[in-house]
């Protein structure tokens, strides 16, 4: 029987406490001559041993690829929660490379002797059980409830899980008696056993006990992998025997000395591989999932058909993964399956994927900030593109830069900061290039410099059909046009290149200012924003006050000047429209004010309740409607961001972003949607216009409101043009005909 | 005035944040490089946005040359004393002899219990502890005859076998600061190490903590001296001097000097996660104030 894994090695090092450096020395040199894992014995009763997960942390920072796993941890003397963040820990340190082996630890008096608790050997294996139960629980981070485990032999009240590790950290039992065999094929993901242990035969009968226990419990025998701790004296046609009758995948030799390692690579290793790629067809690369991960897949998916190129990526509801990519920066999301694109090719393999779905929600995402939510959904599919995050300079003279969608604004200002370029994007660095590129993009720049799409001079995109094609103003100028503004209707951007600015330092200031008359602040901010020199651009964020507080508005402006007293002089009327409580002003290159991307992963929950409008002038009659709304309740978020200036330079049917003699965006964000949507709706009278990536309403007319008439019309057509079959229908999605309502 | 005399250390207490996932290290790996004695982490297995600290510092360990290492502070309740000091001893002999145990009793309570372990009162955490550092001593006094035997009230180490010997002689700092923790750490431990933010009354609260150490010391026949004094601290650079430890360098130096010659503090352990505060205080801080408390000492 041969279970269909490939072919792996590991070496047993040792970790003799008189000779420390011998066990790194030892794990180098394995992982020089090609072996896939190091495994150290643990042995926590016997001193004359390193302690072996220290070793294993040490030895993780010494390498770099080899696989990492403790042979095996005796758990009665771990308790297991702690090993699970460990484990956690340690796979997130070495970027990914642990495995766990658990065991009963050996001899139950030297268990008793450290201070274990004795249990009896039936016993330990139904502690060894629960055991695996909460290591399982605690690393499953993406589970929001915290982990209650009230067994017999741990009781965990509720424990908070994660961290969660960097993969998939299997988790295999090491023991040669049918309690551990038949718990292994119930729940591991592997077995580990000692040659020597076992007389002729009575291996392949330990593999039927599990492979019966694996069947009883609904599973496939191939989900346990079958791991062997041989010595170097065994030769090529014994292990071969044990690779094809007995399906063991990963054989590892006991070495107490580099000699050792070295004659085991030299002799055994290519000897093996060859045998046995000779003896089995080359056996299939598919991603394996358990059944356990199986049964978490969502209606109306193919997901045995992911195109090869993107089945090693994808991730689905089961996968330790999808923690990390359910969900965007303010959406909850609960796709079915996420596929994750690192080229073109893959783009174009992902969409021929998604039309072969039709009906099923379609989400593109970059790096998932977009307020609006679009870049996830609910059990339908995702296309990132994250992965495809290269930034490259083109054209020194020119300033002319080559941007994958998946890149970030902070990546993006880095790069640029040593050659004193910027390119004014968002005001956050986290947020991803593709989605605000395609869209707008209102940045610390943007009176002086314009919109990002504004210096876009050409894209590379995966149309709905799967063509991939140029558009800049002299190929595609059609397409060119449409996706500076309303690009997720039309197809994937790959790349984009920009012309960048001169950005030398700028000013950077923040003010806290009095708003008891929120009202009479609008008005005056307003107004000295549209008489500010436009190196200046900024914004304002009010909230209610607190009950008993005064009310309080932030004011944010950055000035595109490098001397000190011009910064001062424009931005002292911003900082007038209001009694100043605080400020901080300083001189600092573009790319520190761009807020960092905070690490790690978006967990939203929910629907994020966002709505915007671009509006000319803050008259009184707005401002006395904002103030109004703002006291409602009904929002938590109230901001505005400055426009026009440069924006309003370009001719509004220049770009498929239209509204463009705005001076001011709006946006609102609340926790009600029944609630807000009907407040907002009477302030349309102000409004002219809207910003894609700040609305999150799905209600058709709103696609009325983020283009002018005759740009929609225009984008009508090219969505007949280019995407017929409506494949780019979840993000502001132009309906090829007119709706009758 | 109170200086028992030991020679200064400076290190840097960092968090041991999850993500990004090699930050901590890599603030290890700069502490190192920078020459600080100590590079220390806090220990909350209960939290999962932090590493576990015991992995962390193996793995830190093994990117750094010649800086020491240490839990600040381990949480014994969630660490089985046994099995840590075979685990530090090993550490220590990976490392060459740069491993201290920093060890507390177990402060946050309600989340070691959501973790399964029990809870303990304040005495019984003091006389647990006692026992624990009972047992990790007798686990690395690898040369003494016959096996480990505490068989306490809290843990039950009776069998086990003694060793391995850590390279060097790993000090036993404890987090406490309250009389009874104290007096046990005169008793039993090597150090004592306190964040100054804890302290109701600031430095001045350190005369008190010194004199419960110094009375358990001496009632169990010890020097005072033997009890290293550390300490936690945190500040803020900047150009003109506004408060403790919130000024340029200079002041620093002052500020901390004062404290080594006034109540007796001989390790700085500064909470910082950016290189840039870490360098300076490595080469403006430490030795600046060794000048001034070495003038001074005479």
């Amino acid at each position: 029987m041969n279970y269909g894994h490939p072919l792996t090695f590991g070496a047993l090092v040792a970790s003799p406490a008189g000779t420390p450096v011998e066990a790194v020395e030892l794990a180098r040199r394995a992982e020089e001559l090609g072996y896939d894992l190091v495994t150290v014995e643990d042995r926590p009763d016997e001193p004359g041993l390193l302690d072996a997960w220290t070793v294993l942390g040490w030895v993780a920072g010494r390498t770099e690829r080899v696989r990492l796993a403790p042979a095996a941890l005796a758990v009665p003397l771990r308790d297991p929660a702690v090993l699970a963040r460990a484990a956690a820990s340690l796979d997130l340190l070495s970027d990914g490379r642990l495995e766990l082996v658990l065991g009963r630890g050996g001899e139950q008096d030297a268990i008793e002797a450290m201070g274990g608790r004795r249990t009896g050997t039936d016993r330990a294996v139904a502690a060894l059980d629960e055991a695996i139960d909460i290591v399982r629980g605690v690393l499953d981070a993406g589970e929001p409830r915290p982990l209650r485990h009230l067994g017999e032999h741990y009781r965990i009240p509720q424990a908070q899980r994660g961290p969660l590790p960097a993969h998939r950290i299997p988790i295999r039992l090491d023991g040669d008696q049918a309690p551990v065999l038949r718990l292994a094929g119930r729940k591991a993901d592997g077995w580990s056993a000692t040659l020597t242990a076992f007389r002729p035969a009575e291996y392949a009968a330990a593999n039927k006990i599990i492979d019966e226990a694996a069947l009883e419990a609904g599973r496939e025998p191939a989900e346990i992998r079958r791991l062997l701790h041989v010595t170097a004296e065994h030769t090529v046609p014994e292990l071969l025997a044990l690779a094809l009758e007995d399906g063991v995948s990963t054989f590892v030799v006991r070495a107490d000395d580099i000699a050792t390692l070295d004659r085991f690579a030299r002799e055994v290793m290519p000897a093996l591989r060859e045998a046995v790629a000779r003896e089995l067809p080359a056996a299939p690369t598919a991603v394996f999932r358990p059944a356990s991960v199986r049964a978490k897949r969502r209606p109306g998916i193919d997901y045995d058909n992911v195109p090869p190129s993107l089945a090693g990526q994808a991730v689905e509801p089961g996968d330790l993964d999808y923690a990390r990519v359910r969900s965007t920066y303010l959406r909850g999301g609960a796709p079915g399956l996420v596929l994750r694109a690192r080229s073109t090719a893959e783009v174009v393999d992902a969409l021929a994927f998604v039309r072969a779905h039709p009906g099923l929600p379609f989400s593109v995402r970059s790096a998932g900030h977009g307020i609006s939510g679009r870049s996830t959904n609910d059990g339908g599919l995702v296309l990132s593109v994250a992965a495809m995050n290269t930034i490259e300079v083109l054209d020194e003279q020119r300033r002319l830069i080559r941007v994958g969608p998946g890149a970030r604004w902070s990546e993006v200002a880095d790069v640029l900061r040593p050659y004193g370029w910027a390119l004014s994007s968002g005001d956050y660095g986290g947020v991803g290039v593709g989605g605000l590129a395609t869209a707008g993009g209102v940045g610390w720049l943007a009176r002086k410099h314009g919109l990002t799409i504004d210096h876009l001079r050409a894209v590379e995109m995966v149309l709905a059909d799967g063509s991939v094609v140029r558009a800049a103003e002299d190929e595609n100028p059609e397409l060119f046009w449409a996706v500076r503004g309303a690009g997720a209707n039309f197809g994937v951007v790959t790349s984009f290149d920009f012309e960048v600015d001169e950005v030398g330092e700028v000013g950077w200031a923040q003010f806290v200012v009095g708003a008891d008359d929120p009202a009479d602040l609008l008005v005056r901010w307003g107004a000295a924003i549209e008489a500010a020199p436009r190196d200046l651009s900024g914004q304002l964020i009010m909230g209610r006050p607190r009950p008993g507080q005064p009310g309080v508005a932030q004011l944010m402006a950055m000035v595109d000047n490098d001397d000190p007293q011009t910064i001062i002089d424009q931005l002292t009327p911003v900082a007038g429209a209001g009694p100043l409580y605080q400020q901080n002003v300083v001189l600092a290159p573009y790319a520190a004010v761009l807020a960092r991307a905070a690490d790690g992963y978006h967990r939203a929950e929910g629907e994020p309740v966002s709505r915007s409008g671009l509006i000319e002038h803050l008259t009184p009659e707005f401002a006395a409607a904002a103030a109004e709304l703002i006291a409602s309740g009904a929002i938590h978020w109230f901001q505005i961001r400055t426009v026009g200036g440069a924006v309003a330079d370009v001719p509004a049917g220049a770009t498929a972003y239209g509204y463009r003699s705005a001076n001011f965006s709006v946006v609102v964000m609340g926790p009600s949607r029944r609630r807000l949507d009907p407040l907002w709706d009477a302030l349309a009278v102000h409004f002219d216009g809207l910003y894609l990536s700040f609305e999150s309403d799905q209600r058709p007319e709103r696609l009325a409101d983020a283009f002018p008439p005759r740009t929609l019309e225009r984008l009508r057509e090219l969505k007949r043009r280019y995407d017929p079959q409506h494949l780019f229908a979840d993000n502001f999605p132009i309906r090829t005909t007119l709706e009758t309502r | 005035m109170t200086d028992y005399g030991h020679d200064l250390l400076f290190g840097t207490f960092i968090t041991p944040t999850a993500q990004p996932v090699h930050q901590a290290a890599e603030l290890a790996v700069v502490s190192d490089r920078a020459g600080l004695d100590l590079a220390t982490f806090q220990d909350h297995p209960y939290l999962p946005r932090f590493h576990d600290t015991w992995t962390l510092l193996s793995y830190a360990a093994a990117r750094t040359e010649r800086i020491h290492l240490s839990g600040n502070v381990l949480n014994l309740p969630l660490r089985p004393p046994a099995v840590l000091a075979r685990a530090a001893a090993s550490l220590d002999l990976l490392s060459g002899g740069r491993i201290e145990l920093g060890i507390g009793a177990g402060g946050f309570w309600d989340a070691i219990e959501a973790m399964g372990s029990r809870r303990l009162s304040p005495g019984e955490s003091v006389a647990a502890l006692a026992e624990g550092i009972e047992i990790i001593r007798q686990i690395w006094a690898a040369d003494q005859a016959g096996p480990v035997k505490v068989e306490g009230d809290y843990y039950r180490v009776s069998g086990a076998k003694r060793g391995p010997a850590p390279a060097h002689d790993i000090k036993i700092w404890v987090g406490a600061y309250k009389p009874r923790m104290l007096r046990l750490i005169g008793r039993a431990a090597d150090g004592v190490l306190p964040s100054l933010g804890y302290l109701a009354n600031g430095a001045d609260d350190l005369t008190a903590i010194n004199q419960h150490i110094d009375e358990g010391a001496q009632a169990a026949g010890r020097d005072p001296r033997a009890v290293r004094r550390l300490l936690n601290i945190s500040g803020e650079f900047a150009p003109a001097g506004r408060a403790f430890l919130q000024g340029p360098a200079e002041q620093w130096a002052e500020d901390l000097a004062g404290l080594t010659l006034e109540y007796g503090v001989s390790a700085f352990i500064l909470a910082a996660d950016d290189p840039a505060t870490i360098e300076r205080f490595a080469a403006e801080v430490a030795p600046a104030t060794r000048e001034l408390v070495a003038a001074e000492r005479g």
